[in-house]
């Protein structure tokens, strides 16, 4: 019973730039946790709205595609078991541009109501996008703020941090999480984001045939050095 | 969106011509601009399709741009142009509208 209590306690903060970053670069892992009790709070700085991507063929406009990635966004939540979401308004490609500092406070807002057990996001300068290194950054400086950058892990993409050394990380900085029980939803997740992943074709292929690209394991990087005995490489909540 | 019409579309801009309009245009991946006021004073299309729409506005002002291939006229009256590629991806926007558009 009460370790019971203790998993429906366990709560996972994403703050992160675009609809659909939740679902193609770590929906695995978020739909693991989800599926064990943990309560996960998404928070996405735009609604994806600058996106060239309007389905194929396309069925959306510059100015009818928020609405639209909001729309998919829910749905891919209810696919992840993400229950809670929230935007922070932002225009898609300007997060860069934004004043950090009320920004910082926002987040800081949002991990003091949340209470998170882990804060994750992207890396300020692997994120691979402006808007995604810029919400890194002020998120990281955020969870400092919060005394919580204990807490904070660094989403990758696909399997770069395979080789951690080639970024500079060594494999104790590294927690490597198996989702191979959770491909399932990860592709319902693609699905849910259908403006997005029309134009890939593997992504409407038969179930067996798609699941089939997905890596079995997703990599986040803790964001805090710590100690080699204290660290579990297979889960973020250590 | 439905494909663009050349004669339909010409119609449509002439609407704003001599009106105060608001305007955005987009590259896809390189640049946008977001409500830009002018005074519109002549309103161009070329082409056989893809498009190109040419502006101009405040005296001495142009825009002009290409590669536009499909148009709709949303329920508030607003005229947006767009250029997709042959996979649905957005290389191109030119919208027109008399209000401002949500930032």
């Amino acid at each position: 019973m009460n370790n019971l209590n203790q998993e429906v306690s366990r709560k996972l903060l994403l703050v992160l730039a675009h609809p659909d970053d939740e679902s193609f670069i770590c929906g695995g892992t978020l739909a693991k946790y989800a599926s064990e009790g943990v309560q996960i709070t998404l928070v996405s700085a735009t609604r994806g709205e600058m996106g060239r991507r309007m389905g194929n063929p396309p069925y959306l406009n510059r100015e009818t595609i928020a609405a639209a990635r909001e729309r998919e966004l829910r749905h891919a939540c209810d696919c992840l078991g993400i229950q809670q979401l929230q935007f922070l308004d932002i225009r898609d490609k300007t997060v860069e541009f934004m004043d950090e500092e009320p920004l910082i406070s926002r987040i800081e807002g949002i991990i003091h109501e949340s209470a998170p057990d882990v804060v994750l996001t992207f890396h300020e300068t692997l994120g691979g996008h402006p808007d995604h290194c810029a919400i890194g950054k002020v998120t990281a400086a955020a969870c400092r703020r919060s005394g919580k950058q204990d807490y904070l892990y660094y989403i990758s993409f696909g399997n770069m941090m395979e080789q951690p050394e080639r970024y500079g990380y060594t494999r104790n900085d590294i927690v490597k999480i198996d989702v191979s029980a959770h491909l399932e939803a990860k592709l319902a997740a693609f699905r849910a984001h259908r403006c997005q992943s029309e134009i890939d074709e593997w992504v409407w292929r038969p179930d067996h045939e798609a699941l089939a690209r997905f890596g079995a394991h997703e990599y986040f990087i803790h964001a805090e050095t710590v100690s080699p005995d204290r660290h579990n490489h297979y889960d973020l909540f250590h | 969106m439905k494909k663009m019409e050349r004669s339909e579309v010409e119609k449509e801009l002439r609407r704003f011509v001599g009106a105060n309009v608001y305007v955005h245009s987009e590259a896809t991946s390189y640049v946008f601009v977001r409500n830009f006021t002018v005074q519109l004073t002549e309103a161009h299309i070329a082409g056989e399709g893809p498009y190109r729409v040419a502006l101009r506005f405040n005296g001495d002002g142009w825009l002009r741009m290409e590669a536009l291939t499909d148009y709709e006229v949303d329920d508030q009256g607003r005229l947006l142009l767009a250029g997709f590629d042959d996979k649905g991806r957005m290389d191109v926007a030119l919208h027109l509208g008399k209000e401002a558009f949500p930032e």
